[in-house]
């Protein structure tokens, strides 16, 4: 091959700088077999990041919310502070496991998200407002979000494009789905579906994870919020889409094959 | 709102970021139990610390490598002997977590579990985690050309266990 495999698997993470990327993709037509690599490492990274979407909606245990916060748990006396924890994994060399773990989960991330197309649209509306729009009651995604997701492949982002897509699927309603992303000040997370010529965004997650300063905080693509997640494993009919078959079905207009 | 900075907008930030530092915590650890330890033991530590944290940096980042400290100071903490306990344990709890979700799914974890642990790490912070290569280099404190022969070869050997043998269909 022409070009090292590291550098294409750098153009698959997203690291190359325009010219470098033009090099790759101009190698990938001449070649089928960069093309060919250039696949299987995109449809590696898919799989590796659905393996582990489903971590990020499990309940975060209640002692680690509360260590989060500086509060120690009550009822361990085992990890009260710093000091203690580490004397003990010190003197006693004590495996982790045999302290005892406090078993409360709760949906801690439900209380630093804004969940459910109500509440998130309320929030929307302050920001970018022509990226979801409301459609006589529906909320459909408008302006770049529109665009990105009838055009944009998942894990792509050009830097000047706000909206990130996550995973593609066909939902049990028969509709294609994807998940976004929406990088910036309000950084946010989405599921949208094709239904009716129009995506329908139906959930909507905006992040906490936005320094105050203005500062870009960016959601990586990976890091679906747990509403967003669940709403995808509720909805999700087999497989998500691999490269292949987002084109195929971005060439289809997001239309299913009729069954 | 907070002002810019305000603790408990900080404290907010971090309980978001929860479970991404318990899913890179099991990809160090390979078992729950030891993971959620280990990023209690890192939440406390890095509260202590907090005026480190350079307000330019992402959060994440930070938290990564402390979570990613604790982990292998109990390593050395608990010595060579616990350490192949470790290593048998880590064996029964390959894929104990997601039982019911589609078997090729279950076969990521247990292909990563499999991994030697600096390319596993390589591998989670940049393909799980989403952190960019000069990210997840400061993270484990190596340069970049480090990171991504190890990100290669955790690829290459990723890629052998989980696609069937060339010839069979995909």
């Amino acid at each position: 091959m022409s070009i090292p495999e590291e550098t294409l698997m750098a153009y698959v993470d997203g690291e190359l700088d325009p010219a470098a990327r033009a090099q790759v993709e101009a190698a990938m037509r001449d070649d089928p077999q960069i093309e060919k690599y250039v696949e299987q490492q995109r449809a590696l990274r898919a799989k590796i990041q659905h393996a582990y979407a489903a971590d990020l909606a499990e309940a975060v245990p209640e002692r680690l919310v509360a260590a989060a916060h500086g509060r120690g748990p009550v009822s361990d006396p085992h990890v009260v502070d710093l000091g203690q924890a580490l004397a003990a994994s010190e003197s006693k060399s004590l495996p982790l496991r045999w302290r005892q773990p406090q078993w409360r989960p709760i949906v801690s991330m439900a209380a630093s998200l804004l969940i459910g197309i109500g509440v998130g649209f309320l929030a929307w509306r302050n920001s970018d407002s022509n990226m979801i729009q409301d459609a006589h009651g529906a909320l459909v995604a408008g302006g770049p979000l529109a665009q990105g997701l009838s055009s944009q492949l998942a894990g792509d982002r050009s830097p000047a494009s706000a909206v990130e897509i996550g995973l593609s699927f066909l939902a049990k309603s028969g509709d294609y789905c994807r998940t976004f992303a929406i990088v910036g000040k309000a950084s946010s997370a989405g599921l949208a579906c094709r239904h009716a010529q129009r995506w329908e965004v139906r959930a909507l997650a905006q992040s906490g994870a936005v320094k105050d300063d203005g500062s870009e905080y960016r959601t990586a693509s990976s890091s679906l919020p747990p509403a967003i997640a669940t709403a995808v494993e509720e909805q999700i009919s087999g497989e998500p889409l691999d490269r292949t078959g987002e084109i195929a079905a971005r060439e289809q207009g997001w239309l299913p094959a009729t069954r | 709102m907070n002002t810019p900075g305000a603790p408990e907008n900080v404290h907010e930030q971090i309980v978001a970021l929860l479970p991404r530092l318990r899913r890179f915590a099991r990809n160090l650890a390979r078992n729950p139990h030891d993971a959620d330890d280990v990023v209690q033991i890192a939440l406390e530590r890095a509260l202590l610390k907090l005026d480190q944290w350079r307000r330019d940096a992402r959060l994440d980042s930070w938290l990564f490598k402390i979570v990613r400290n604790a982990w292998i100071d109990e390593l050395r903490s608990r010595g060579r002997r616990d350490k192949m306990f470790l290593a048998a344990e880590a064996g029964d709890n390959v894929g104990d977590a997601t039982l019911d979700r589609e078997a090729d799914l279950m076969s990521v974890q247990s292909a990563m579990a499999n991994l030697p642990e600096d390319q596993r790490t390589a591998v989670s912070l940049v393909l799980v985690e989403g952190l960019s290569y000069k990210e997840a280099a400061d993270v484990l404190d190596i340069p970049i050309g480090t990171l991504t022969s190890r990100l290669a070869r955790g690829r290459e050997a990723l890629q052998a266990m989980l696609v069937p043998a060339q010839g069979t269909a995909i």
